[in-house]
């Protein structure tokens, strides 16, 4: 290929990635610049792209009128909620399902495995049912406790760790150390990359998740962000968009920040063990 | 390596024996047991109380045998929202296989830069979907909207994108095709990894390159990434709830109208627990039966 060719291919290649940037986070930029624009313009600024007036009163409008405020409370709350104790439970199992041997723990794995193949979407009439018996409908604790474990994030966990060298293992053994410790003190550190990815991993699916939340959350004191936000969009008569994309980027923002500092490894944890590679 | 095995021999039986036997139990057992609570029973409820009439308040269950189910076959709407899955499924699949395997592939030709651009290229799909289905429909709205502004310029429309039946369902497949075309692309990207550098450069030898080694090639061998994305996106789409919640209601006339947003409407807008929950039993052999597809698929090519 000659000089001009290949400066021709370089140029074009660099224009279709520009575009598709472009086309990927219009949404993200159509929100901001919308959100910035001051409410008697939102319908006549057509396609300019930024305003000549702008204003962040669309944003003190969303969060009070969404009473945003209380909601991101809650979301922090019921996804920190949700991680500790996905924690606590998804990385002992991990543990003991890649280092220890004990009778039916390939059945049981297996198991775990299967119930990968049931969505939260599939559970949420019958795990309605559950909570009104156990009296937990419209409380925080209903929000958090039908996550309390993860069976991916138990098939992740366990995927790292055996592929860790079984040496570790023995060594821990070789110096007496008893079951909990070597899982506190050798593969908690070890395993520190899949069970962050995983945290990251949790924190965005349930800072989004919706339709849980609308079942459950029936008061707003209670209301997740997405949840707030949705009963704005409904409220909100008058279609003003400036308020509404306002109320957007503030509910957007969390998880896109939790991914962008992790966001190698929230990508590994979500392809990792599903996929080769 | 077994931790029970190497328990103390016959005679030395002592608490720690025992309890160093007990420990895998007790490691996996909060987890199993919250699986069990919140998985393995609801499969089991949803069966159960599908063949019961149950409202949404109290729990006095009716049992009505399988009248939710032959009501859920006989109902128009039930089979409307089956059709508009296919319909939104056929609409999303293809083209996010070929916007996710061209985006992999437009990345994976940089030699510097390539982790900011998939950053960038994959926030689609952590962004809420509540929020993100609010600014698509202002993109779209019939009035100021983005897209009609855009038309006006060149003497078009205004189109009402979300409220007639014709364009409805097309602008949320369209969204679903923003968001999939992001996921799958991270899966091809993955997919692509494992092709041996081999292969590469026998190709280049071959002086085999552009479309054709994506065709000849990288194609085949990616066969095991697009049944993974082909099927991941169709158990979505079945699942589609937050575009057609916000965005459209489920309308024109049902024309969006998918499984998963009539469940909650029957569940918790008619307050009919019962039928609810045969729907949702429909769901859950729906999206099991394409997850076991998809294993088979996969592990039938030797490669997960």
């Amino acid at each position: 290929m000659n000089d001009r060719r290949v400066r021709a291919l370089t140029l074009s290649r660099w224009a279709v990635t520009a575009f598709c940037v472009v086309l990927a986070l219009f949404p993200f930029i159509w929100m901001i610049r919308t959100s910035l624009v001051p409410a008697d313009e939102v319908y006549v600024v057509g396609l300019r792209l930024l305003p000549e007036k702008m204003t962040l009163q669309n944003y003190q409008r969303a969060w009070e009128e969404a009473r945003l405020g209380q909601a991101m409370l809650n979301g922090f709350i019921v996804t920190f909620g949700i991680l500790i104790l996905q924690l606590l439970t998804v990385v002992p199992a991990a543990f003991a399902f890649a280092r220890l041997q004990f009778r039916g723990s390939t059945a049981i794995f297996l198991a775990v495995v299967a119930s990968l193949l049931v969505s939260s979407q599939v559970t949420a009439v019958p795990n309605y049912i559950t909570l009104s018996a156990l009296g937990l409908v419209n409380t925080r604790l209903g929000l958090i406790v039908p996550f309390a474990t993860s069976a991916f994030g138990i098939f992740l966990i366990r995927q790292y760790i055996v592929a860790t060298p079984i040496e570790l293992l023995e060594a821990a053994r070789l110096d007496g150390l008893s079951t909990l410790r070597t899982l506190l003190h050798i593969y908690l550190p070890v395993a520190r990359p899949a069970i962050s990815a995983f945290a990251v991993f949790s924190f965005v699916v349930h800072w989004n998740d919706y339709l849980w939340p609308l079942l459950v959350a029936r008061s707003q004191e209670i209301y997740t962000p997405a949840l707030a936000l949705a009963k704005f969009n409904v409220a909100e008569v008058g279609r003003d968009f400036g308020a509404l994309t306002a109320g957007a980027a503030i509910v957007t923002l969390p998880a896109i920040i939790a991914f962008l500092i992790a966001q190698q490894r929230f990508v590994e944890g979500l392809t990792g063990g599903e996929i080769p590679g | 390596m077994s931790v029970a095995r190497r328990a103390p021999a016959a005679g030395r039986t002592s608490l720690a024996a025992l309890s160093e036997r007990l420990t895998p139990w007790l490691l996996i057992g909060p987890a199993l047991g919250l699986l069990i609570l919140f998985v393995a029973i609801p499969v089991v409820l949803s069966f159960v109380a599908s063949l019961y009439q149950i409202p949404l308040t109290g729990l006095q269950w009716k049992f009505v045998g399988l009248a939710n189910y032959a009501e859920a076959f006989a109902d128009a709407g039930v089979r409307q929202a089956l059709w508009n899955t296919v319909l939104y499924s056929a609409m999303t699949i293809v083209p996010g296989i070929l916007l996710g395997l061209g985006l992999a592939l437009l990345i994976e030709s940089f030699s510097r830069g390539r982790a900011v651009l998939r950053t960038l290229l994959f926030l689609p799909v952590t962004a809420n979907l509540v929020a993100m289905a609010i600014v698509f429909q202002w993109i779209f709205g019939v009035r100021g909207g983005f897209i009609n502004e855009l038309l006006a310029l060149v003497g078009l429309g205004p189109v009402n994108f979300l409220g007639s039946g014709t364009t409805a369902l097309p602008t949320l497949a369209a969204v679903g095709i923003w968001r999939y075309s992001a996921f799958n692309m991270v899966i091809y990207l993955a997919g692509l990894t494992t092709i041996p550098r081999a292969i590469h450069e026998a190709a280049a030898i071959d002086g085999i390159r552009g479309l054709t080694k994506v065709r000849k090639i990288l194609w085949p061998l990616l066969r095991p990434s697009t049944i993974f994305v082909t099927v991941i996106t169709f158990i979505q789409s079945v699942q589609v709830f937050e575009t057609v919640s916000v965005m459209t209601g489920g309308g024109p006339l049902g024309k969006t109208q998918t499984l998963l947003f009539a469940i909650w409407q029957q569940g918790f807008w008619f307050f009919r627990l019962g039928y609810a929950s045969a729907l949702s039993f429909i769901l859950l052999l729906v999206t099991v039966i394409a997850g076991l597809i998809r294993r088979r698929a996969i592990s039938s090519t030797d490669v997960v």
